[in-house]
């Protein structure tokens, strides 16, 4: 075998991961410059001088910012949680409890999650208006379950159907019920679906946008994405304290993609592929 | 015929329909209720919080739709939008897909930087790119000013084409990865031992690439066309958080025109008749996909 010429290779390498990175690398650089800095001309490219203080203003001006992480938190913590459980049960039953019209119900729920979400949005309001839940985190988490389930239960479905079915039959031999199988023998069993899954779902929800924008109209409720993008400056967008904001929002992202990112395009591509 | 129903098949029946109800229950109040619902609002007239009377209208929001201007600009940026990037996204994310295919060292970070950009919020993605474009202080002006290619600061998002193609930047930039993780995942499904036979036969890697990978990678592309396809549809905070759908509405695609005739001019039936437009040009879409889904089966 030949060997071919490398470094074209290298060079398109570093030049596909210098623009992946790069508005992620000037958000950074940006929240470490003081105002003049940001604001200097000839521009500064490094921070000159180097200042922690925007991040020290963050937790001292605009704890506002920090909520709204929280806030993100528990939307996506909550709907990672629902959507699981109830995809894991309606992806059991789709895939391995012999379902009359399984193929029928899985073409319904991948065809509403392909619904806009703006669609959804007159209706969701007057309802969620009607019954209390705007400004509540019940209703966000709905919300971002019923946006999510569909995404979760093909991924938990064609999960389970890779199991090896004499298990089950085995447990049932025994006289184990369907719902102890599913509790002690499947989902033991199908962890790295739900991991992959769940890692998945919960990046959406922490991502998502206009359900978060219209269903939390208080600025204390506000989602991270939602909260920065409104954040209200007195004259000019604040791009020191912006740009801070959005690093802090966007870590625990970064975080859970580079330690789970073999979990997270398998289950990717898994689901796209179906 | 009689058909003998087992206790236990009866047993796993109802175990079935125990296990599936909670997520038909979420799906039915989330996705479906909120579709009919849209659809009934925009053949009438109502108040906000649906208390008052419903007053059917027939297709009178749908007749002011077809002599609104700034409805058929708002669809007319939402097709070029589709029609500009998702070709981009196709050549970039082959070419991505391509390059992760190959062996060499420190693949893994290479990998997590094509992974970074669909793994944050868009809204999120949208504004480090608006700093970047800010005519002032941002980065792409300060580097051209400095570097002597421009005497003057290009304004980004304030030309009409120039904010349109910026704002196709920002999707191509975001969605070629997810372009190319769908593309990657079929390129190590092909077997080696083809371009083995290849090599045999003489092929260039060009032609390798022309007669044995594309179309064997046919599948995946088609899937991820459309699932993107569907997205740029919709797209909503992107021109949200960039340009806010201006200069005027060069850049104000379907879902923020939707929401501003919503949210911001409170007329909710009017609203509803545009979104039930989306939802037919998407719908259309999607039915192609499940067909296409079906035909590869």
């Amino acid at each position: 075998m030949t060997k071919r010429p490398r470094f074209g290779l290298y060079a398109l390498v570093i030049l596909s991961v210098v623009v992946s990175f790069l508005p992620i690398i000037w958000l950074v650089l940006t929240s470490l410059k003081t105002t003049e800095g940001i604001y200097a001309w000839p521009p500064q490219y490094l921070p000159d001088p180097f200042t922690l203080k925007n991040y020290i203003n963050i937790f001292t001006n605009s704890p506002e910012l920090l909520l709204y992480v929280l806030n993100s938190f528990i939307v996506a913590l909550g709907c990672t949680v629902v959507a699981l459980s109830f995809g894991g049960m309606a992806g059991y039953a789709l895939s391995r409890l012999g379902m009359r019209r399984a193929g029928v119900l899985m073409v319904f729920i991948l065809a509403v999650s392909m619904f806009p979400p703006v669609s959804l949005l007159p209706s969701l309001f007057q309802t969620f208006l009607n019954l209390g839940l705007l400004n509540t985190y019940t209703g966000l988490i709905i919300a971002h379950t019923g946006l999510f389930l569909p995404f979760t239960v093909w991924m938990l479905a064609s999960y389970f159907a890779t199991l090896p079915p004499e298990i089950e039959e085995a447990a049932r031999m025994d006289g184990m019920g369907f719902f102890r199988i599913f509790w002690s023998i499947v989902i033991p069993l199908s962890w790295p679906g739900f991991v992959a899954t769940g890692l998945i779902v919960f990046i959406f929800s922490w991502n998502e946008f206009p359900l978060a924008l219209v269903l939390m109209t208080q600025n204390a409720m506000r989602t991270a994405p939602v909260g920065i993008s409104l954040y209200p400056g007195e004259y000019a967008f604040p791009w020191e304290t912006i740009s801070t904001a959005t690093v802090i929002a966007i870590v625990p992202v970064l975080i859970i993609t580079a330690i789970f990112q073999k979990q997270i395009v398998g289950g990717l591509t898994a689901g796209a592929g179906k | 015929m009689i058909s003998m129903i087992s206790p236990l098949d009866r047993r796993r029946h109802l175990t079935g329909l125990a296990f599936i109800t909670p997520t038909m229950l979420v799906i039915i109040a989330i996705l479906v209720y909120p579709i009919l619902q849209s659809i009934v609002l925009s053949f009438g007239q109502s108040s906000i919080d649906g208390s008052g009377p419903y007053q059917f209208v027939g297709l009178k929001h749908y007749a002011a739709l077809a002599g609104n201007d700034r409805f058929w600009n708002s669809l007319w940026v939402t097709l070029t939008f589709t029609a500009i990037s998702i070709p981009l996204e196709l050549a970039m994310g082959i070419g991505l897909a391509v390059l992760m295919n190959e062996h060499f060292r420190f693949k893994g970070i290479a990998r997590l930087a094509v992974l970074f950009p669909w793994a944050l919020p868009t809204a999120l993605n949208t504004l480090m790119w608006r700093w970047m474009y800010n005519t002032d202080y941002g980065l792409f002006n300060a580097a051209a000013l400095q570097s002597g290619l421009v005497d003057r600061p290009i304004n980004w998002l304030g030309d009409e084409t120039l904010a349109m193609m910026s704002m196709v930047v920002v999707a191509v930039w975001k969605t070629s990865s997810f372009m190319a993780l769908i593309i990657l995942a079929g390129l190590q499904s092909i077997p080696r031992d083809l371009y083995e036979a290849g090599r045999m036969d003489g092929m260039t890697r060009w032609q390798e690439f022309r007669e044995i990978t594309l179309p064997l990678l046919k599948g995946p592309i088609l899937v991820a066309l459309i699932v993107r396809s569907m997205d740029a549809l919709r797209t909503f905070e992107l021109p949200f958080n960039l340009t806010d759908g201006g200069p005027v509405t060069a850049t104000e695609s379907l879902s923020l025109y939707a929401y501003k005739v919503i949210f911001d001019f409170i007329e909710f039936n009017y609203g509803a008749a545009i979104v039930v437009v989306q939802f037919l040009v998407i719908f259309a879409m999607s039915l192609l996909y499940i067909l296409t889904l079906r035909n590869k089966d």
